[in-house]
C-alpha cells in the first residue's frame, strides 16, 4: 500500500518534486530565478509559485493551501496572473518555471479573487455574529481584503443558501458543517498528520459536503487541531464555544505540562480565568500542533482546586486555616522529625524552582531523601549522566531518522506529537519502524518485535536472528527510544543496560558522527528537571524506612498511600488540586498550577523552559517555592532566596542549562555511560507492557486532566465509539 | 557685585510670619500647650475616646517633643498656628472620635518588608 | 423527507398571521450521510458469493502492488449487483476491507458516483431520460404512464416493491428519445402503450425486447435511408481528369 494518500502522492508538493527536478537539472544552476510583481528571486526548482512569493514576502491569500499538509488546490483563493499563461493560476500548486513573470497584483489577479470570494460567500452562511470563528476567521478577513463590496446575491429569494447538516465528533469539535467551504484541511490533517482516516468529502457539486458519512467520532489524540486549520467557523471548540472573542483576551505565552515534550503554548485568558489553551509554534517540538490533553484539560484547572492552605482536625477531616498556621504546623511537623525519617517527594507538574527549594530545604534539615515518584535506575551511570535519561536524538532530528526502534512505549499516547513526528517521517521520508512491547496502535504501520525483553538482550549481543538487528545495523540515522516506565521494574536497570549497549553500539559505526542514537522517554513534565537537580527516582526504597514525615510536592500519581505509610506519619502535601495526594495529607498547602507561576520545565530531551502566569492562584493559593521558602523560614534553615532571580540563579549553580531557556545541549559521556552499564547485563526475562494503550487512557493522567470534565466526557465518548459498529 | 549688593545679601532678613524672637516663639508654644493641656479632660469626655486623661497627656507631651529639635521661627510659628487650628477643631467638635484617635494609632499598617511577613499578610 | 417536513410546516404556518418568509433548499435526492436502517445497517453481513469473490479476486489482479485501490469502483458495482441494484453500508465496508483501505475512502467513492445507489431499491430500476431530447419528444408522458403503471413515485419504490424510478440526464440514446433504461437494459423509441407494456412484462418477470420499438433496427432514420442510398464510388471519384 502506498503510504501517501494518493492526493500527496499525485500533487506537486516540493518535497517530492525537488528531489526529481534536481536530478533533471543537475547540469545548470540550482536556482531558478523568477519575478514576483517584477522583483527577482531565485528559488530551487519545484518550488511553488505560492512559496517563492513569500519568499519575498509577498503573501497571497489562500484557503485550501497550509505548508504542514498536502496541496489540495480545491479554494482557489490564491490564484495569480502569470505573464503568457492564458488563464490565472492556482498558485498553491503550481510550480515555478524558469523566468516566469507572476502578477500578484494585476487587475485579473484581483478580479480572480474577487470571483472566487463571490463563490464561497455564495454558500456561506450569514452568521458571523454568532460565529465562535469570527476575530480569526480567514474567510472574514479576505473577504475584507480582497472580496467585493456589494453582493450580487439574488438567489435567496429562489433557491436558498445551501445548507448541511452538522456531524457529531465527539465532545472536543464542534461542527457548523453550513459554514464549511470543503477547503478538506481537516480532512488532510485526519488522513496524513493524525493517520486517522474518518474524514472525507461525501457526495458531489453542490451537496457535496466535509464529515465523517456515519455517526462517528473523530478517535484522534490531536483532533483538537482541525480547529485551528478550519479557516472559517465550521469546526470550532466545543468547550470554548461562545465563550469569548479573541479581542477580549489575553494572551500569554507559556508551556505545556500535561505530556513529557513540553509543547509551546499560548494560555488566553479573561478576567483571570482561562478560557482556552492554542498552540504555539516551535518547529524543535511540536510544531504548530498540540495534543487533545494539553489543549482541552485547561477546564480541570477550574476544578478539584486547593484554595486555601487546611489542616486535618481531630477526627481526620481537612478544616481551611490560614497560611500562618499551616506553616506553623507544617514546621512543627518537620521540625520535630529525625532527619532520616524525613521523606521528600517531587511530582508530576513540579516546577524546577519548588523542586530546587524543597531539596535545599530538606538538605538543610539534614534530610537526603529527596525523591521523584518515578523510578529509574540508578546502577551504572544512573541519573549522574544526562544522556542516559533524555531524548538525545531531539524531537526534531527524529524526522531525519531512517529507521526507529520503540521499546517499551506507546508513543502515541505518552507523546503524542513525537509520534506525529514519527509518523510524519514514516509517510514522508521512508522511515520504517519497529516495536517491541505490546502490540498498539500507532497510527503507522510497523514491524512488531516481540513483546519480550530478551528481544533487547538478543538485539544488543548480536545473537538475535530477527530482522530488525539487520535493518538496524544498515540504517545511517536510527533512533532507538526506551520508554521509562519499562525501568521501574527488578529488571530495569539490565534492560537500560542492553538498550544502552544497543543504542551506542549502533552510534559508534555511524559515519554521522552528530547523530545520537539513545533515547529514554520520561513520562512526566518535572522527572527530567528533578533528576537534573539530584532528586533520586522512585520512592520504594525510602518508603522501607518507615518516614514520620512525607512532604509530597504535588505527588499525585498514587504510589504513596495511606496503606504503606506507617500510622503516625504525618503528610503535608503541597499542590494544586484535591487529587491522591491531598485526599491523604494532614497539612495541605495550596499551590500553584502551571498557568498561575512563572516556572521552569525541562522537557524530555533536556530542554528548559518556562511558563509565564496568565491569571493569579484561586484563593489563597500562592506560587511553589514561596510556600517553601516561607516554611523554611519558620521551621528555622532559612533558604537564602527572597525572589525568583535569586531562585533561579540557585538553579543556575546546581544545573546552568536550566536557566538558558529555550536551548538544549547536545549530550556527550555516551562511551561512559555504556562502559558504566556493562557490568549490569543480566539475563532479562520479563515482557514489557505499558500503561496507555487505547485512547480512552490517554485523557486522564494528571491532576490536573483528572479534575477536567472535558476530558471525562472525551473518555465516556471513545468508550461509546468503541461499542458503535463504524 | 557692589558693596552695598553685598552687604544687603549678608544681613538678609525674612518677612517674620507672628514671633519676632526666640523668646516670643517660646511663649506662644507654652500657651498652645498649656490650652491643649487644658482642654484634655473635655476631649476625653466629649469624645468618648477610650484613653484616659494621663494618656492623653503623655500623647501631648510626647508630641509637642517630637518637634522639639525645631529652631526656625516661622518653622515653630507655622507649627503653632496649626496646632491652633486642631485644638478648634476639637473644642467644637468639629473632629469626630476616628480623628482624634489617628493621634493614638496611624490607620494605615506600616508596609512588611521581610520575606515571611510579606508571605504571611498576602503581598508575596 | 425534510421538503415533507417543510410543506407540514408551512401548513401551520399558514394559519398564523405573521407570514414568514421561508426559502426552499437545494435538495438532491439521496442523502450523503448514512442513516441506519432496518434494511441497511452495518450489523448486517455482506460476503462476495464464491463466484463474485472469483471475480473480485481476478479485478484485483488486474492492478499493480500498490494500486489495488484502482479496483474500488469495479468491486463496489460487482457488490451493488449481487445485492440486487443497490449498495449497502456493510458491503463498502467488505470493499474497503478487501482494498485495505480506510472505510471513509470508499464512502467518498460510494457517495461521488449517481450509479451506486446507497438505498433499498426495487428489482428493476427504472431511469427516465427526461433531457432537453427526450423531452421534446415525449418523455414527460413516458415518465407519467410508468408511475401510473408502477404506482410508484420517482425516487421512490413501488408498493410491490418491485419497481423503483429515477428521472435521470441524458443517457445518449437522443436518436430514439424518448428512451428508459431498466437495469442494464435500454427501451427507446417509447409510446405509452410500448412503456405500459414493458412494465406489464416486467410485473410478471418476463423480459421484454431490449433496443427500439419503433421498428428500427438501430438509430437509422425511420422511414427509410434518405442518403447514402447508392452504393459507394470507387478510387477517383470526383477527381480532375488530369490527376487521374
Amino acid at each position: 500500500m502506498l503510504r501517501q494518500p494518493l492526493t500527496r502522492a499525485l500533487a506537486l508538493s516540493p518535497s517530492r518534486v525537488a528531489p526529481l527536478a534536481a536530478r533533471k537539472f543537475a547540469a545548470q544552476a540550482d536556482k531558478v530565478e523568477v519575478f514576483i510583481d517584477d522583483k527577482p528571486v531565485y528559488v530551487p526548482p519545484g518550488t511553488t509559485v505560492l512559496q517563492a512569493a513569500a519568499e519575498i514576502g509577498v503573501e497571497i491569500p489562500r484557503f485550501c493551501y497550509h505548508e504542514r499538509l498536502a496541496v489540495a488546490g480545491n479554494c482557489r483563493m490564491c490564484l495569480v496572473e502569470v505573464e503568457k499563461s492564458p488563464k490565472p493560476v492556482a498558485a498553491c500548486a503550481m510550480p515555478v518555471m524558469k523566468g516566469m513573470r507572476v502578477k500578484t497584483n494585476s487587475d485579473l489577479t484581483r478580479k480572480a479573487r474577487e470571483g472566487v470570494m463571490e463563490f464561497l460567500l455564495v454558500n456561506h452562511p450569514l452568521d458571523c455574529p454568532i460565529c465562535d470563528q469570527g476575530g480569526e476567521c480567514d474567510l472574514q478577513d479576505q473577504s475584507m481584503a480582497f472580496g467585493s463590496d456589494k453582493s450580487r446575491f439574488t438567489d435567496i429569494h429562489f433557491s436558498g443558501k445551501r445548507a448541511v447538516e452538522d456531524k457529531d465528533v465527539g465532545p472536543l469539535i464542534k461542527t457548523i458543517m453550513t459554514r464549511c467551504i470543503h477547503c478538506t484541511r481537516c480532512i488532510r490533517f485526519a488522513s496524513e498528520v493524525a493517520g486517522v482516516d474518518d474524514f472525507g468529502t461525501t457526495g458531489r457539486g453542490t451537496d457535496m459536503q466535509v464529515g465523517t458519512y456515519v455517526e462517528k467520532m473523530f478517535l484522534s489524540e490531536l483532533s483538537g487541531n482541525i480547529i485551528d486549520l478550519c479557516p472559517v467557523g465550521a469546526l470550532t471548540s466545543k468547550p470554548y464555544s461562545f465563550a469569548a472573542r479573541p479581542w477580549e483576551t489575553r494572551r500569554i505565552d507559556s508551556v505545556d505540562v500535561l505530556d513529557p515534550l513540553g509543547s509551546n503554548i499560548v494560555v488566553a485568558t479573561r478576567t483571570n480565568e482561562v478560557l482556552r489553551i492554542l498552540p504555539r509554534t516551535n518547529e524543535e517540538i511540536n510544531e504548530e500542533w498540540l495534543s487533545d490533553k494539553s489543549r482541552f484539560a485547561c477546564d480541570g484547572l477550574k476544578r478539584q482546586r486547593l484554595v486555601t492552605p487546611m489542616i486535618a482536625d481531630s477526627r481526620g477531616n481537612l478544616t481551611p486555616v490560614e497560611w500562618e498556621e499551616a506553616i506553623v504546623a507544617a514546621a512543627t511537623a518537620l521540625r520535630d522529625c529525625p532527619p532520616d525519617k524525613l521523606l521528600v517527594v517531587g511530582g508530576d507538574l513540579a516546577d524546577a524552582e519548588s523542586l530546587v527549594a524543597l531539596k535545599d530545604l530538606a538538605n538543610r534539615l539534614g534530610s537526603e531523601a529527596v525523591c521523584t515518584e518515578h523510578y529509574f535506575p540508578l546502577d551504572g551511570a544512573g541519573t549522574d549522566l544526562r544522556s542516559s535519561y533524555l531524548l538525545n536524538t531531539k524531537i526534531a532530528n527524529v524526522e531525519d531518522a531512517d529507521f526507529v526502534l520503540l521499546i517499551g512505549t506507546n508513543v502515541r499516547f505518552e507523546a503524542p506529537l513525537l509520534n506525529a513526528r514519527i509518523r510524519k517521517a514514516f509517510i514522508h521520508k521512508e522511515t520504517d519502524v519497529a516495536l517491541i512491547g505490546p502490540k498498539v496502535d500507532l497510527t503507522y504501520e510497523y514491524t512488531h518485535v516481540g513483546d519480550s525483553a530478551s528481544i533487547v538482550k538478543d538485539l544488543a549481543t548480536g545473537t538475535s536472528s530477527h530482522e530488525v538487528l539487520k535493518r538496524l545495523e544498515n540504517s545511517k540515522r536510527p533512533v532507538v527510544i526506551l520508554g521509562a516506565d519499562q525501568l521501574k521494574t527488578s529488571e530495569g536497570p539490565a534492560l537500560l543496560a542492553y538498550t544502552q549497549e544497543l543504542a551506542l553500539s549502533l552510534q559508534d559505526k555511524l559515519e554521522n558522527k552528530e547523530w545520537k542514537v539513545l533515547n529514554v522517554l520520561q513520562r512526566t513534565a518535572s522527572q527530567v528537571a528533578a533528576m537534573d537537580l539530584g532528586y533520586k527516582p522512585g520512592v520504594g526504597e525510602m518508603l522501607q524506612k518507615g518516614p514520620k514525615v512525607v512532604f509530597m510536592l504535588g505527588a499525585d500519581a498514587g504510589v504513596i498511600t495511606r496503606e504503606n505509610l506507617p500510622k503516625d506519619c504525618v503528610v503535608i502535601y503541597q499542590g494544586h488540586h484535591g487529587d491522591a495526594g491531598a485526599s491523604i495529607a494532614d497539612i495541605v498547602l495550596a499551590g500553584a498550577a502551571y498557568t498561575e507561576k512563572n516556572g521552569t520545565y525541562v522537557n524530555a530531551e533536556g530542554r528548559a523552559q518556562q511558563t509565564l502566569p496568565a491569571v493569579t492562584p484561586p484563593g489563597k493559593a500562592r506560587e511553589d517555592w514561596k510556600i517553601i521558602r516561607a516554611l523554611s523560614e519558620v521551621v528555622g534553615a532559612r533558604l537564602p532566596y527572597d525572589n525568583l532571580e535569586e531562585v533561579r540563579a540557585r538553579l543556575a549553580e546546581v544545573c546552568p542549562s536550566m536557566v538558558s531557556y529555550g536551548d538544549v545541549q547536545n549530550n556527550n559521556y555516551f562511551a561512559q555511560a555504556r562502559a558504566l552499564a556493562q557490568s549490569l547485563q543480566k539475563p532479562v526475562s520479563g515482557t514489557l507492557d505499558v500503561q496507555l494503550k487505547q485512547l480512552e487512557d490517554f485523557f486522564m493522567t494528571d491532576s490536573i486532566s483528572r479534575a477536567s470534565p472535558t476530558m471525562a466526557k472525551c473518555v465516556q465518548a471513545v468508550i461509546k465509539q468503541k461499542q458503535s459498529p463504524y | 557685585m557692589s558693596a552695598r549688593q553685598a552687604i544687603q545679601v549678608g544681613t538678609k532678613t525674612v518677612k517674620p510670619v507672628l514671633s519676632v524672637t526666640q523668646g516670643e516663639a517660646r511663649l506662644r508654644v507654652l500657651s498652645l500647650y498649656k490650652a491643649w493641656y487644658r482642654q484634655i479632660p473635655y476631649i476625653v469626655k466629649d469624645f468618648d475616646i477610650p484613653k484616659s486623661e494621663e494618656q492623653c497627656r503623655a500623647k501631648l507631651k510626647e508630641m509637642f517633643l517630637r518637634n522639639k529639635d525645631v529652631t526656625d521661627i516661622r518653622v515653630i510659628d507655622i507649627l503653632v498656628i496649626k496646632g491652633q487650628m486642631e485644638l478648634k477643631e476639637s473644642v467644637n467638635v468639629w473632629k469626630q472620635k476616628g480623628h482624634i484617635m489617628a493621634y493614638f494609632k496611624p490607620t494605615e499598617e506600616p508596609k512588611p518588608k521581610d520575606f515571611l511577613s510579606k508571605f504571611f499578610s498576602g503581598v508575596e | 423527507m425534510l421538503s415533507s417536513l417543510r410543506s407540514g410546516v408551512k401548513g401551520l404556518w399558514r394559519t398564523s398571521a405573521r407570514s414568514l418568509q421561508t426559502t426552499a433548499n437545494l435538495q438532491h435526492d439521496s442523502l450523503f450521510v448514512h442513516r441506519d436502517t432496518p434494511e441497511d445497517n452495518p450489523s448486517i453481513p455482506f460476503e462476495f458469493t464464491p463466484e463474485n469473490q472469483k471475480r473480485a479476486d481476478a479485478l484485483l489482479e488486474i492492478y499493480p502492488e500498490g494500486h489495488k485501490r484502482a479496483a474500488m469502483i469495479p468491486l463496489l458495482d460487482l457488490a451493488q449487483r449481487q445485492n440486487g441494484g443497490w449498495l449497502p453500508i456493510s458491503a463498502m465496508h467488505k470493499v474497503a476491507e478487501l482494498l485495505n483501505l480506510p472505510r471513509m475512502r470508499v464512502y467518498e467513492v460510494a457517495t461521488f458516483y449517481t450509479m451506486f445507489i446507497r438505498r433499498p431499491i426495487g428489482k428493476y430500476h427504472i431511469q427516465v431520460c427526461t433531457t432537453t431530447p427526450c423531452w421534446l419528444r415525449g418523455s414527460d408522458i413516458v415518465l407519467n404512464a410508468i408511475k401510473e403503471a408502477t404506482g410508484c413515485e420517482v425516487g421512490g419504490n413501488s408498493p410491490c416493491g418491485k419497481f423503483s424510478i429515477s428521472e435521470v440526464e441524458c443517457l445518449g440514446a437522443c436518436v430514439n428519445a424518448p428512451m428508459i433504461q431498466v437495469n442494464d437494459d435500454y427501451y427507446e423509441d417509447l409510446t405509452v402503450e410500448d412503456s405500459k407494456e414493458i412494465i406489464n412484462k416486467l410485473k410478471k418477470d418476463e423480459k421484454p425486447k431490449p433496443g427500439p420499438r419503433s421498428g428500427r433496427y438501430a438509430s437509422e432514420p425511420l422511414g427509410g435511408l434518405t442518403s447514402l442510398t447508392e452504393p459507394p464510388t470507387g478510387p477517383g471519384f470526383g477527381l480532375q481528369d488530369s490527376l487521374k
